[in-house]
């Protein structure tokens, strides 16, 4: 059995941090020998998802418990969908934690210890609820671009001339691919809306090699989210693969269009 | 106060998602004053495409329930730092494929995998499946239907191994890498 534990400090005598995602170190124990391996928080660092950090060290040393004065919900989710069970509201140090939990204590819950135990069924009704919260989320943040985005082509449609289309596009294969890969690459967001643009670039007459190329380097292909990129991956790594993807939305881009003319049209 | 820096930040959320299209409808209304006849077809033409989208969004959303349901980003990461060659190369398709939401959720748990010895190859692999979205497909079948739905993706999956090969070989893998 093991049980992490988040810690102030590196050794069983520390304290329990405060927050399981943001504590310095977690201590994962063996609670039978007392035997335990510090390992210093990923999300203690982090600016965002610390967290998720957290949970996903927790679940690749494969833990079966985890003790901490608190875990958000969502964490406390992530944990208990890999079948690791949450205790939180406790305090101590790492020592006291871990001997208080294997004499059973926070089962009776007197000190306002909350338990929340891994289910082996997999689905429950808490688990459907949860799943209809994000993707209500999910949906919500999507909406207002998409609707802006289909405004967005009412005005296209209405307002941009096929002659002023065809002399961006000019139906060379070549030339039509490389410039939509060029404004998928600029424009970014979700990729619903490189579908609704392409689907009306379509329809004005615009050829499927220029919105195959888009819709390819719409998620392949970002400069806007490049600082990011960086940031976590490395330059060289954000660098040579988002040239490698423009390439590659082109060779991609050009078969398929290929054999949606051919079949399709 | 704590309370007060939520509340700002989620005013300071609700503003960034709503300007785009605001900035939208105030065009629309100075075009409905200068070119009333075109502004009012621009109209009629969003209510045409936000028709055709009816359905397919409401297949979306069924498809993103049961993708929130199954999967979760935490067990998606986990496996896909734990393989290695030609099993290591199909999880990370697999996950890439899988995976949802914006991609700056997933750059701490990339980075994350990346200092644990994730090969570079196997992460530009996940990044270019992400282009495949199993949830918004519906939308991509009723604009450009199965026919090129299905040649994108395939077409997309064997790409994404080719763009792993070059980026693996362009980018210095550290000792110990993965793949």
């Amino acid at each position: 059995m093991k049980i992490a534990v988040a810690s102030e400090g590196p050794d069983l005598n520390a304290q329990l941090g405060y927050k399981f995602g943001t504590s310095a170190y977690l201590i994962i124990v063996d609670p039978e020998t007392l035997e335990f391996e510090a390992i210093i928080n990923p999300g203690a660092s982090a600016r965002q998802g610390a967290g998720m950090q957290a949970a996903v060290l927790a679940i690749s040393k494969e833990v079966d418990v985890v003790l901490t004065a608190y875990a958000s919900p969502t964490v406390r989710r992530h944990l208990l969908d890999a079948g690791i069970s949450v205790i939180t509201g406790l305090s101590g140090t790492v020592r006291q934690t871990v001997e208080r939990y294997m004499q059973g204590e926070f089962e009776q819950r007197a000190g306002g210890e909350q338990q929340f135990t891994a289910g082996r069924s997999g689905i429950n009704r808490l688990a459907i609820l949860n799943a209809l919260r994000s993707s209500a989320r999910q949906f919500a943040n999507l909406l207002p671009i998409l609707i802006g985005v289909v405004l967005l082509m009412g005005l296209f449609n209405s307002f941009i001339s096929k002659e002023a289309l065809d002399s961006v596009f000019s139906g060379s294969a070549g030339l039509d691919t490389l410039w939509g890969a060029c404004f998928g690459s600029i424009l970014a967001g979700n990729p619903i809306n490189s579908y609704i643009i392409g689907g009306e670039l379509m329809d004005l007459g615009v050829s499927m090699f220029a919105v195959t190329a888009l819709i390819v380097a719409w998620v392949t292909v970002g400069l806007v989210q490049m600082p990011a990129e960086i940031a976590a991956l490395g330059r060289k790594f954000a660098i040579v693969r988002n040239s490698v993807c423009f390439v590659f939305a082109i060779l991609v881009a050009i078969p398929t269009a290929i054999i949606f003319n051919t079949f399709v049209e | 106060m704590k309370k007060n820096g939520k509340n700002g930040k989620s005013w300071k959320s609700a503003i960034r998602f709503l300007a785009f299209p605001a900035i939208v409808l105030v065009i629309y209304l100075i075009l409905l004053i200068l070119m009333p006849d075109e502004t009012i077809q621009a109209f009629k033409s969003c209510g045409g495409i936000l028709r055709s989208l009816i359905l397919p969004l409401c297949l979306v959303f069924a498809v993103m329930l049961l993708l929130n349901l199954f999967v979760k980003p935490a067990q998606i990461v986990r496996f896909l730092g734990t393989g290695a060659g030609v099993k290591g190369l199909l999880l990370a398709v697999a996950a890439g494929l899988i995976s949802a939401g914006p991609i700056y959720a997933w750059y701490p748990l990339l980075k994350d995998l990346k200092e644990k010895g994730a090969a570079n190859s196997l992460l530009a692999v996940f990044l270019y499946n992400r282009a495949v979205k199993p949830f918004l497909l519906p939308i991509m079948i009723v604009y450009f239907g199965w026919i090129y739905v299905v040649t994108l993706t395939v077409l997309t999956i064997i790409a994404s191994i080719a763009v792993g090969y070059l980026v693996g070989a362009l980018v210095k893998e550290r000792a110990g890498a993965l793949l």
